[in-house]
């Protein structure tokens, strides 16, 4: 058994194992069960918004979020055309973010970069905006317009709830949340 | 026929190998893009379109929403500003300044990322709701007693880890970080 052969062998085990390392690394996401898009789902249909239910010791229906805001997420599809997202929201701290398939944020802004507490957000993919651009609706020039690459994701609303007392109107906001408009 | 066997062998470790590596590296969070304001620590980029394929594989495992450019940063730690790990049987005083943000929370969990059951149904503070001291900065107990002022509850015999959320805050298109104004953690009395 020469030496050689058996560097060549550690270098080609190495390499296989490196290879694996990475088809490893690459798959977990096609398997993963418990993703944030997963948990989306199971919330409910798409094209509406649903409020999360806040986080409680032992009641955490997301993992992670943060127990001072309120969380309303709506699943979306570009397929049939661009999404509008609209909400009436409170002049407290709320932010809107747009998620991929894999649970990326790709796109959020938050309340100040809008300058009212009315959200309006058009989300469009390139196709879209290079048609809407021959013939802009209206709409367009007064909403918040985002062009994201993306079949499918989700919008993902964030309320700062002060305390307990302004729960309730925080609450009812979030209901305003509508994500099943068009342009 | 002995060919075969070191060849079959030499598949097996490898695959050993690099299914173990991969899984350790998923599993114990992010490796790249960190940033160190000790002892707190941030992943800016790691939920982001620009997320390298440990994070994506992580997010993936986690479903946690991570927070946006557009909305603020979160720095995370387990340990006090003296390197220990955070320990419920203890007592914590985190003080200081933040750095700037329109908002900030800080939520305590503990090892595993929950939320730890507590009488005063209490789990973070936001910024606004602070008791603060004479030249704006923070006083924020952690304990598992009661205790005045800004008590945080955290859970006995937990191992804990601390959330500090900036919202709205210069840093999320920062390319430096530096001379940042970050709160410490001194550990008080023990059980």
């Amino acid at each position: 058994m020469s030496v050689r052969r058996t560097i060549f062998s550690i270098i080609g085990g190495l390499l296989l194992a490196g290879i694996i390392h990475i088809g490893v690394v690459f798959m977990v996401p096609y398997y993963a069960v418990q993703d944030a898009w997963g948990r989306v789902e199971r919330l409910g249909r798409a094209g509406q918004f649903h409020r999360i239910a806040s986080s409680e010791a032992g009641a955490e229906p997301l993992p992670m979020l943060d127990p001072a805001m309120l969380h309303a997420v709506c699943r979306f599809s570009t397929e049939d055309g661009p999404v509008r997202i609209s909400a009436t929201l409170p002049d407290e701290f709320w932010s809107v973010a747009i998620f991929d398939r894999r649970g990326r944020n790709i796109y959020s802004l938050n309340n100040r970069s809008v300058e009212h507490t009315q959200l309006d957000l058009a989300i469009l993919t390139p196709v879209q905006m290079a048609q809407l651009r021959q013939d802009p609706p209206e709409s367009l020039e007064t909403a918040v317009v985002v062009e994201v690459d993306l079949d499918q994701g989700f919008v993902l609303l964030r309320l700062l709830v002060p305390d307990e007392t302004q729960m309730a109107q925080s609450v009812a906001a979030m209901e305003t949340a509508d994500c099943s408009g068009e342009l | 026929m002995r060919l075969l066997i070191d060849i079959a062998i030499a598949l097996l470790i490898a695959t050993v190998l690099g299914v173990a590596t991969a899984w350790y590296a998923v599993e114990n969070g992010r490796l790249f893009g960190a940033v160190h304001m000790p002892p707190w620590t941030a992943w800016p980029e790691s939920g982001g379109p620009d997320a390298d394929p440990y994070a994506v594989a992580y997010l993936a495992r986690s479903g946690e929403l991570p927070l946006g450019a557009g909305e603020g940063l979160a720095f995370l730690t387990f340990d006090d500003s003296a390197g220990e790990a955070l320990d419920g049987d203890c007592t914590y005083f985190v003080t200081g300044q933040t750095p700037p943000a329109r908002l900030w929370t800080l939520t305590a969990y503990n090892r595993a990322g929950q939320l730890m059951r507590n009488v005063a149904g209490r789990y973070g503070f936001h910024s606004r709701e602070l008791l603060r001291q004479e030249d704006g900065s923070l006083n924020i107990v952690l304990s598992a007693d009661v205790q005045p002022g800004d008590w945080l509850p955290v859970a006995r015999g937990a191992k804990l880890m601390l959330v500090l959320r900036l919202y709205d805050t210069p840093l999320t298109t920062a390319t430096e970080f530096v001379d940042l104004d970050m709160p410490r953690i001194a550990k008080g009395e023990c059980r």
